[in-house]
C-alpha cells in the first residue's frame, strides 16, 4: 500500500507539467498576447497612454522573450525545488525553496493575495452547499428507492429534473427579483457578502439603544441563503439517480434477501445493509469534492457579486492575465489528482476486496 | 465489534472537554463584541469633538477674512479667494441645509487599488478626486478656472512657465499642513521610472522642471502646450511625508506598486484608514473632519458597492440601498413611466464631458497597399450612407447626439458652423462613381474599373450590444448603395491586435473625450509609426500643421479658431466617420437635494476635485450618524 501511495504521489509530477505546458502554450497561442489586453483592462483608452502603457509592461515583465524560457523560469519559481533566485534575477545554488506563484499582470499584486482573498469566499459556499447537496440527494436517492414506481419516487425524479433544467443565470435573477426586491418580497439582500455596516456590528444578535441588531454571524448567513440555494439546486438529480440505482440495485441483492429472510425488519434491511454498501459508487464522485470546494461558480458570483475563486479564474482568463490563470490551474490540478488518489484509498479502505499489492 | 459502543468515561472527560472549549469561544465572542461595542462608543466621541474643533477653526478663519476690507467684494459674497466655494455655499444657505446622511452609489466591477495611478480605472479616479485636492478647480457651469490649492497664479508670456502660489492653512487629513514643496514632489514623485504610473508619464513629463520657492511652486515646460496649465493645475496633490518614503529603494517602490489603497490627500473626504483598503472591501470614504475648505462637506460617508449584475443594481435601487442609478436607454424610457420609480427618484439625462465618441475609422493602408478608404471621396460616401440621425432615434431613442467631428459641442473646441452629413443616398451612389465604383455586372453591388467589388469587414469590440445593433443597421444601410460589409465582432485583445498591426479595413470604437482634446496622437502623420494611434494611416499635410500651432498656442482666443479650422479639415476629409455621443441617463433618490444638469454634466464631483453641492434636509435624512 506505501509503495503504491508513494508510486502515486510521483506520477503526479509529470501530470502537473504537462498540464502547466498545455495550458501555457493556449495562453500563449491566443491572440493578442499578454499586454495587449491590460491596455484596455480599466474600459478607459486614451490616445496617449496606450504607448507608454505597452512599453512599460514589456519591460516589465520580459514577454519578449522566447516561450521556452518564459515556461521554464516560470516553473523554476513554483517549483519547492530548483534554481534559487537573487535579487538581480541571477541564479544563487540550487536546493529547497519556497515556491512563488509570481504576480498577477492586470492587477499587479502576487498571485498569492489573490487567491487568498478569493479563497475563503468560496470555500464557505461551498463548505454550505456541497454537503446540502450531497446529505438532501443521499437521503432522497434512497427513499426513491425504497418506494421506487410511487408518487415518491415519480415526485421527486420530475422535481430534481426540472431543478437540473432551470439554468442558474435565470434562476439567479428571478430569486432576486422576487425574493429581494420591494415590489415582491424583500426577504434577502440583493448581493454582496454583508451589509453596509457590518463590519461595525458586533459578532453575535445584539439588542442596543437604537433597536435589535442581527451581528455579523447572521448578517453573512442571511446574504449567503441565495447564493448558496442557487449553487445547490443543480446539484440534485444526478447525485440522487445514482444513489437511486445503488440502492435498487442491492435491494435485489442475495444477502439482502437474506437479511429479511432471517426476520430483519425493512427498515434494518434498508439503512444498516443496503444503505451502507450503496455508498461505494459515490465514493468516486466525492473524488470532486476536494477540488470542487476550490472551484467557484462565476455565474453564481456574478449574479450576486461575490469576489471567489470563479470570477478570479474568468476574469484572469479573458485579461490573459497569465501567472493567475497558470497559478489556479496549477492548485486545481493538484489538488483534483491528490484526491483522486485519496478516493483510491478509501476503496481499498470501504471494500476490502480491493487491494493495490 | 459491536455496532454502538457503549458510553465510557473516557467519552464523558472528552464531550465535558468540547462542551468547556465551545462555551469559551462563545463567552470569548461575547466579551469581544462589547469591547467593540465600546470602542465604537469612543471613536463617536472624538469624531464629535473634531467636529466640533472644526466649526471652531472654520469660524475664526471666516471671521479674519471678514474683517479684512479689500477681500470682500460685497456683502453676502465670499473672498475672492474662495470663488471655488461659491456654488456649495450657495447650496449651505438654503434653509433646509443640513449636514449628515450618507450617499450610496455603486461601481459595476471591483476597483483593483485605490492608491494613486496604479489602475486607470476610471472608479478609482471618482474616489481619488474625492480625496486628493488640486491646485485648482473648474465651475461646472461656466467652466472657469478657480483657485483651490493654490491661491493664486501667473504663466508666463512664452507660456512655459506657470508658478503657483500654494494657499496658507491647508492641511492634509492627517493633520499635517499642505505646502509648496508637496506640490513639487506630486510631480517628482510620479516622474520616477520606479513608480507604476506610466500612463501620467506620458502627460507629465512634458514638464522640464519644478522649483519651489517659499510658497510659490513654478513649473517649467519643454515646450508650449495647451493644456499645459490644466495639466499642472490638475495634478493630485500627494503629502511627501507619507508618500516619500516610497522613492526610498526599489524595494520600497515596489510596495507601492503592489499597494492597493495608500491614499492620503486633503481633499473634503479621506479613507477611514489611509493605509489599509483592499480590493473586496466596501469603498467608503468619511467626512475629512480637518479639511480646510470654506465649508465642510455635506455627507458624513461616500459609499460605492460593488453590483456586478445590472438586474441586481436596479433591484438595489428600487429597494432604496441605492442613491443613484445609471440606465441604458432602453431602461430608462421604462423606468420614467414606472410610478414606484419615479415616486422616490428623480430623472436626469445629460452629456458627460468624459464620454467621449463613437466613431468608425477607415484603414487606408492595409499589408502594404492602398486600400478603396485612400480616397477622400469614397470616405465622404461612406459617411453619407451612414444614417446617424437614426442610429441615434432608433438605437439610442433619442439619448445620443449625432457627431460631426472629434470636439466637444459642449466646449468652445467645436466650429459651430460644421453640421453633420445628412443621410444622402444620391449624393453617396455619385461621390462613389466618381472615385470609379459603379455597378459594372449588374449585381446590384459596385466595383472599381478592375472589377473588384466594394466589399469590407468592419471590426467592433464584440462585447457591446451597442455596437452590435449599430454595425447592424449600417450593413443595410451600406447594401442600398452597392456597398458589401461584413461585421466582424471580436474580443478586446483581438481587437487590439489588429489595432497594433493595422490589420483590418474599418474598425468601430470610441475615444474618452474632454471639453477641449488633442487629436495629435491619433490624427497626426507622424503617429503612423508604431506607437502611435494613428492607425488608419491618414496623413494630411495641412491639418499637421494646424495641429501643431493648436497644441503650442497657450491663447485660448487664438488656440480655437485653430481648432475650428482643424473641425473643418476633419469634416473634409472624413479619416474617421464620426458617430454620436451618448446621453447619461441617471436617476437620484428624491432626499438629495440641489441636484442640478450643468455643463459639467450633474454637478457633484468625480470629473475633478470639487466642493459637494448636493445635500440631504435633516427630517429626511435616512443613514443615522
Amino acid at each position: 500500500m506505501l509503495n503504491y501511495v508513494i508510486r502515486r504521489l510521483l506520477l503526479i509530477v509529470p501530470t502537473l507539467i504537462g498540464i502547466t505546458i498545455l495550458v501555457f502554450a493556449i495562453m500563449a497561442a491566443a491572440p493578442g498576447g499578454v499586454g495587449a489586453s491590460l491596455l484596455t483592462a480599466g474600459g478607459d483608452m486614451r490616445p496617449e497612454e496606450r504607448a507608454a502603457m505597452e512599453a512599460y509592461l514589456n519591460a516589465r515583465y520580459g514577454l519578449d522573450q522566447p516561450l521556452p524560457t518564459q515556461y521554464l523560469s516560470w516553473l523554476n519559481r513554483v517549483s519547492p525545488v530548483g534554481f534559487k533566485v537573487d535579487e538581480n534575477n541571477q541564479a544563487d545554488g540550487f536546493g529547497l525553496k519556497i515556491p512563488d506563484l509570481g504576480m498577477s499582470f492586470a492587477k499587479n499584486r502576487p498571485v498569492t493575495d489573490l487567491v487568498a482573498a478569493a479563497l475563503p469566499i468560496t470555500l464557505l459556499m461551498n463548505a454550505l452547499s456541497l454537503p446540502a447537496v450531497f446529505i438532501l440527494s443521499i437521503i432522497m436517492g434512497v427513499y426513491t428507492a425504497r418506494f421506487r414506481g410511487q408518487a415518491l419516487d415519480v415526485g421527486i425524479s420530475t422535481a430534481n429534473l426540472a431543478l437540473w433544467s432551470v439554468p442558474v443565470i435565470w434562476m439567479g435573477v428571478l430569486l432576486i427579483g422576487l425574493l429581494a426586491s420591494e415590489e415582491y418580497l424583500n426577504w434577502f439582500p440583493t448581493s454582496g457578502l454583508e451589509s453596509l455596516r457590518a463590519d461595525r456590528w458586533t459578532f453575535l444578535p445584539v439588542q442596543t439603544d437604537d433597536g435589535w441588531q442581527p451581528g455579523y454571524l447572521l448578517d453573512v448567513l442571511w446574504h449567503l441563503v441565495l447564493p448558496v440555494a442557487c449553487l445547490t439546486y443543480t446539484g440534485f438529480a444526478f447525485l440522487t439517480k445514482l444513489t437511486r440505482s445503488a440502492v435498487l440495485e442491492n435491494l435485489q441483492a442475495d444477502y439482502a434477501r437474506t437479511a429479511r429472510a432471517k426476520g430483519a425488519s425493512e427498515r434494518t434491511v434498508l439503512w444498516h445493509h443496503v444503505f451502507r454498501n450503496s455508498l461505494l459508487p459515490l465514493i468516486t464522485v466525492a473524488a470532486s469534492i476536494l477540488p470542487g470546494l476550490l472551484v467557484g461558480s462565476v455565474i453564481v458570483e456574478s449574479i450576486f457579486s461575490i469576489d471567489g475563486m470563479g470570477r478570479l479564474a474568468v476574469e484572469a482568463v479573458q485579461l490573459r492575465d497569465r501567472e493567475v490563470v497558470l497559478s489556479i490551474t496549477l492548485i486545481t490540478a493538484l489538488l483534483t489528482l491528490i484526491s483522486y488518489l485519496i478516493v483510491d484509498i478509501c476503496y481499498a479502505i470501504a471494500d476490502p476486496r480491493v487491494t493495490y499489492e | 465489534m459491536p455496532l454502538i459502543q457503549r458510553f465510557q468515561k473516557r467519552d464523558l472527560i472528552l464531550y465535558t472537554f468540547m462542551i468547556v472549549i465551545l462555551l469559551s469561544i462563545w463567552m470569548a465572542m461575547f466579551q469581544i463584541d462589547r469591547q467593540w461595542l465600546f470602542i465604537a462608543e469612543t471613536q463617536e466621541k472624538i469624531d464629535e469633538q473634531t467636529r466640533d474643533i472644526a466649526d471652531l477653526r472654520r469660524q475664526i478663519q471666516r471671521g479674519v477674512a471678514v474683517t479684512a476690507p479689500s477681500a470682500v467684494t460685497s456683502a453676502g459674497d465670499l473672498p475672492t479667494g474662495w470663488r471655488a466655494f461659491a456654488r456649495a455655499e450657495q447650496a449651505a444657505s438654503t434653509p433646509d441645509y443640513a449636514r449628515g446622511d450618507w450617499l450610496v452609489q455603486s461601481f459595476a466591477s471591483q476597483v483593483p487599488s485605490l492608491t494613486p495611478y496604479l489602475s486607470g480605472d476610471a472608479y478609482a479616479s471618482r474616489v481619488q478626486s474625492w480625496v486628493s485636492d488640486t491646485l485648482i478647480t473648474r465651475d461646472p457651469e461656466t467652466l472657469e478656472w478657480l483657485p483651490l490649492v493654490a491661491e493664486r497664479w501667473s504663466v508666463s508670456d512664452d507660456g512655459l512657465e506657470i508658478t503657483f502660489t500654494v494657499r496658507e492653512g491647508v492641511v492634509f487629513s492627517d493633520g499635517e499642513p499642505l505646502t509648496a514643496e508637496d506640490v513639487a514632489f506630486s510631480w517628482t514623485f510620479l516622474m520616477d521610472t520606479r513608480i507604476a504610473a506610466p500612463r501620467a508619464r506620458a502627460y507629465y513629463s512634458r514638464i522640464q522642471n519644478v522649483t519651489v520657492s517659499g510658497r510659490d511652486v513654478t513649473f517649467v515646460f519643454r515646450e508650449p502646450y495647451f493644456e499645459a496649465f490644466a495639466t499642472v493645475g490638475l495634478l493630485p496633490l500627494l503629502p511627501e511625508h507619507f508618500y516619500g518614503r516610497y522613492l526610498e529603494n526599489v524595494a520600497a517602490a515596489e510596495e507601492f506598486n503592489q499597494s492597493t489603497g495608500l491614499l492620503l490627500g486633503s481633499g473634503p473626504y479621506r479613507l477611514v484608514s489611509p493605509t489599509d483598503w483592499k480590493p473586496g472591501d466596501l469603498v467608503e470614504l468619511v467626512r475629512n473632519e480637518r479639511y480646510w475648505g470654506w465649508l465642510p462637506a455635506p455627507f458624513d460617508r461616500l459609499i460605492w458597492k460593488t453590483i456586478q449584475t445590472d438586474a441586481a443594481m436596479l433591484t438595489e435601487f428600487k429597494n432604496g440601498g441605492l442613491d443613484v442609478y445609471a440606465a441604458q436607454p432602453l431602461q430608462y424610457r421604462d423606468l420614467i413611466e414606472d410610478e414606484l420609480v419615479t415616486r422616490s427618484a428623480q430623472p436626469f439625462e445629460y452629456y458627460n464631458p468624459r464620454g467621449g465618441y463613437i466613431y468608425i475609422a477607415w484603414n487606408q493602408l492595409r499589408a502594404g497597399k492602398d486600400t478603396p478608404f485612400v480616397d477622400r471621396r469614397v470616405r465622404q460616401a461612406m459617411t453619407y450612407l451612414t444614417d446617424r440621425e437614426r442610429i441615434v432615434d432608433e438605437i439610442f431613442l433619442g439619448f445620443a447626439l449625432p457627431a460631426s467631428g472629434p470636439f466637444n459641442p459642449l466646449g468652445k473646441q467645436a466650429n459651430p458652423n460644421i453640421e453633420g452629413r445628412k443621410f444622402n443616398l444620391e449624393k453617396a451612389i455619385e461621390l462613389l462613381a466618381e472615385a470609379g465604383y459603379v455597378d459594372r455586372d449588374g449585381d446590384g453591388v459596385v466595383e472599381s474599373e478592375q472589377g473588384v467589388p466594394l466589399a469590407f469587414k468592419i471590426t467592433y469590440p464584440s462585447s457591446s450590444d451597442n455596437y452590435k445593433r449599430v454595425v447592424l443597421l449600417l450593413k443595410d444601410l451600406y447594401v442600398k448603395a452597392g456597398v458589401i460589409m461584413e461585421p466582424n465582432p471580436v474580443d478586446w485583445p483581438v481587437l487590439i491586435e489588429a489595432l497594433n498591426n493595422k490589420d483590418f479595413d474599418a474598425i468601430s470604437l470610441g475615444w474618452t473625450g474632454d471639453f477641449e482634446i488633442d487629436v495629435y496622437q491619433n490624427l497626426h502623420s507622424s503617429q503612423t509609426e508604431p506607437g502611435g494611434d494613428n492607425f488608419i494611416n491618414f496623413k494630411n499635410e495641412e491639418l499637421d500643421l494646424l495641429i501643431e500651432a493648436a497644441r503650442g498656442e497657450m491663447d485660448e482666443d487664438v488656440r480655437m479658431p485653430i481648432w475650428h479650422q482643424v473641425h473643418e479639415v476633419l469634416f473634409r476629409e472624413q479619416p474617421y466617420t464620426y458617430l454620436f455621443r451618448t446621453k447619461s441617463l441617471v436617476f437620484s433618490d428624491r432626499r438629495i437635494k440641489n441636484v442640478q444638469v450643468v455643463r459639467a454634466g450633474l454637478n457633484t464631483g468625480g470629473l475633478w476635485s470639487m466642493p459637494m453641492e448636493w445635500y440631504v434636509p435633516s427630517n429626511e435624512q435616512k443613514y443615522a450618524r
